[in-house]
């Protein structure tokens, strides 16, 4: 019993942390289409200036986030004004080249500065639990579950509670319709950029605590996060949020029950089951481009 | 509809013919002229391996700088053609072919890890070409039968923890562990080191309680920890890289079970790169099997920590550039005692020969697969010691059992 309760906790508090990470991959898909490649670029990039600040000062890793998160969504608006705007109407494809290519960047320029080595920010509560009811719960995932819990919640709130949420979310629900109401296509998206962007600062902060990472690892986070993403539906926030979920629970009661060499495995296999039955998604929205065009 | 079907069907035999005829092409020149040697080389330095790739690229590098410094390889100057495959096994072979049949190098380095070699040295083969690597000692590497292939560290991957069996061996019946745990990174590389010391150790009697494979992409280690904590083996060795290592290790910290021996293949290897990841007070007594030690007092060894220092802004040389280092001295062996450059003749005068390199004296079968040992090394006050063989041991003292976490 408490084998199955330790699971379903660690499934949840890791499930939470995918979910952060994945928010801002959703959220740009949903509103731009643009499918964002270089989201686990940007997750370990921050991961790096985390563990440099954390490092050099002794700020904890987590609480860098604070100055992440700024500091992405600014790169986010400069990305967009300067290189994504410029494939505005072009194909999803032209999207994943693009972003392909700033992920190659990326992953170079951390190479060329930091060096290729293996890097993980280790404060003093890295190899610590709490220990509840004979279940011991890592405080480096209970802390980063935390702060999923409180940037999902703000996001949330940011997009049903103000006018520009309601512009953001007009915009991924129907292009048209949104500018018809007088909501700029073009700002829109790029604040929604940069907010998708903006996530991987809190998201590569708590990244840089839970797991080693070196400058390629992006190609593991962006596969794990397109996974989630597709399973709970293109575009939709709650989507990723039910995605992870599954992705975390999946992971941690598999290698309990099942047997370890099942434990990704099974993952997939769920989004080939649900994709079946539902092509777009558990909250995805079909489609309707043959009405639209 | 027909015609085009047929179009493609004979554009594909044609691109098929053409593919297979570039691959056959001839052997390059047997090695006379006056210019540099070229020596082609194609290594991930990108993607997954780029880690140990860029290691490997710096080790050839060094040796390429000592070689030269001293007159160069039967007097001619070494110039290295090296060319990225990023971690793709398609790309290596197109690489591979191109350096042959296009650029026509004189000579061939292997690349990193036994997935790229693996179809590399199928290449090298089918062209006629000597290819020493460094790094690829999964056993299907040598179940080819290649005559040209050359595994340029002391053992296969099977017989890497040799040297830790037969240390728990020596030790007097009490001291052995009873019980042991092995949790297997599924990989070609890291799961017959472990699978073979499962086997040995069953057989000196040591009772295995725990054992499971888990898929590459596995980051979270907390169940696979906790299962282990349940089983509560004596010993817990581990078949890893490098973030499954350091995973495990922070989960059992986080458990607060502290095993009374633990092995972990590769991730300990990283020096700083693991103490800092796993905190420095707990690598205390870690065990682990390497091709290499850098206070080594193998001929060359010292010259060549010092020339990697100097050309690598001051930083230590890892095992991967080693090892490359010892591959190109396998290769500037070979080529020395033949006194020219035919692959037939060098790969014959290695089957027969024995070599001297920084990582020990390394000598081959007819597969190609080294006859020498590993040595087992020990975290101790947070710097690596050997501990065994004795004969090159850096220390007498050894810890155990393992202090538990700090």
């Amino acid at each position: 019993m408490t084998q199955l309760v330790q699971a379903l906790v660690l499934g949840v508090l890791v499930g939470g942390v995918y979910a952060l990470m994945a928010s801002g991959l959703t959220l740009i898909f949903g509103v731009m289409h643009v499918v964002n490649v270089a989201h686990g670029a940007f997750l370990i990039m921050v991961a790096t200036l985390t563990w440099w600040l954390w490092s050099r000062t002794g700020l904890d890793p987590i609480l860098a986030a604070l100055i992440m998160t700024p500091l992405m969504f600014g790169l986010g608006w400069v990305l967009h004004r300067t290189v994504l705007s410029r494939i505005r109407g072009s194909s999803v494809s032209m999207s994943v080249l693009l972003t392909f290519g700033i992920a190659l960047v990326v992953e170079g320029v951390l190479n060329v500065t930091g060096g290729n080595v293996f890097r993980s920010a280790t404060p003093e509560y890295f190899d610590e639990s709490f220990v509840i009811a004979g279940m011991a719960l890592p405080k480096p995932h209970v802390f980063g579950f935390l702060t999923a819990v409180v940037v999902l919640g703000l996001l949330h709130v940011v997009l049903t509670r103000t006018w520009t949420g309601r512009a953001i979310r007009a915009t991924s629900q129907n292009h048209t319709g949104a500018a018809l109401v007088g909501v700029s296509a073009a700002s829109t998206a790029a604040l929604a950029f940069a907010i998708g962007i903006a996530t991987t600062g809190v998201g590569g902060s708590v990244l840089s605590v839970l797991y080693p990472f070196f400058p390629a690892s992006h190609y593991d986070w962006i596969s794990r996060l397109l996974g989630i993403i597709v399973l709970g539906g293109m575009g939709s926030l709650p989507g990723a949020l039910v995605g992870a979920l599954v992705l975390g629970l999946a992971e941690t009661l598999t290698a309990t029950y099942l047997g370890l060499q099942w434990s990704t495995l099974v993952f997939y296999v769920v989004i080939m089951g649900v994709l079946l039955v539902r092509p777009q998604g558990i909250f995805g929205t079909r489609l309707r481009e043959d009405v639209a065009t | 509809m027909l015609n085009r079907l047929r179009c493609t069907l004979l554009g594909l035999i044609g691109a098929l013919i053409a593919a297979s005829l570039a691959a056959c092409g001839t052997p390059p020149s047997a090695g006379g002229g006056t210019g540099p040697i070229t020596i082609g080389v194609s290594l991930p330095l990108t993607g997954e391996f780029s880690q140990p790739g860029k290691q490997a690229e710096r080790g050839y590098k060094v040796w390429q700088d000592m070689i030269n410094a001293k007159g160069g390889l039967l007097g001619r100057q070494v110039q290295l053609s090296i060319v990225d495959d990023a971690s793709s096994q398609d790309t290596v072979v197109a690489n591979y072919t191109r350096l042959i049949t296009q650029d026509r190098v004189d000579l061939l380095l292997g690349t990193f890890s036994s997935l790229l070699n693996y179809p590399a040295s199928a290449v090298a083969e089918k062209n006629g070409m000597l290819f020493v690597e460094p790094a690829g000692g999964a056993p299907r590497m040598f179940e080819q039968g290649f005559h040209y292939l050359f595994f340029a560290q002391p053992a296969t991957a099977p017989r890497q923890a040799e040297v830790f069996v037969k240390w728990i061996e020596s030790l007097p019946a009490d001291q052995r562990p009873a019980t042991a745990a092995y949790p297997l990174l599924d990989d070609p590389f890291t799961t017959p080191i472990i699978e073979t010391m499962q086997h040995d150790l069953e057989a000196l009697g040591v009772r295995t309680v725990y054992s499971a494979i888990y898929p590459p992409e596995t980051t979270n280690f907390q169940p696979v920890a906790s299962a282990i904590a349940q089983a509560a083996p004596d010993l817990v060795a581990q078949g890893s890289q490098f973030e499954d290592g350091i995973g495990l290790a922070r989960s059992l910290q986080q458990l607060g079970f502290s095993p009374k021996m633990l092995f972990q293949s590769n991730a300990p290897s990283f020096a700083g790169q693991y103490s800092s990841s796993v905190g420095e007070a707990n690598t205390e007594g870690v065990f682990y099997t390497v091709s290499w030690n850098e206070r080594a007092e193998t001929p060359l060894n010292a010259d060549f920590v010092r020339r990697y220092t100097e050309l690598y802004n001051n930083e230590a040389p890892a095992e991967d550039a080693a090892d490359a280092f010892a591959a190109a001295q396998v290769l500037q062996a070979a080529v020395e005692a033949v006194g020219r450059i035919d692959q037939k003749a060098l790969a014959d005068w290695l089957h027969a020969n024995k070599v001297t390199t920084i990582l020990g004296d390394l000598s081959w079968d007819a597969t190609g697969a080294p006859q020498s040992q590993f040595l087992l090394a020990q975290w101790q006050n947070g710097r690596v010691e050997i501990v065994a063989p004795a004969d090159r041991a850096t220390t007498t003292t050894i810890v155990h059992p393992k202090p538990g976490w700090k």
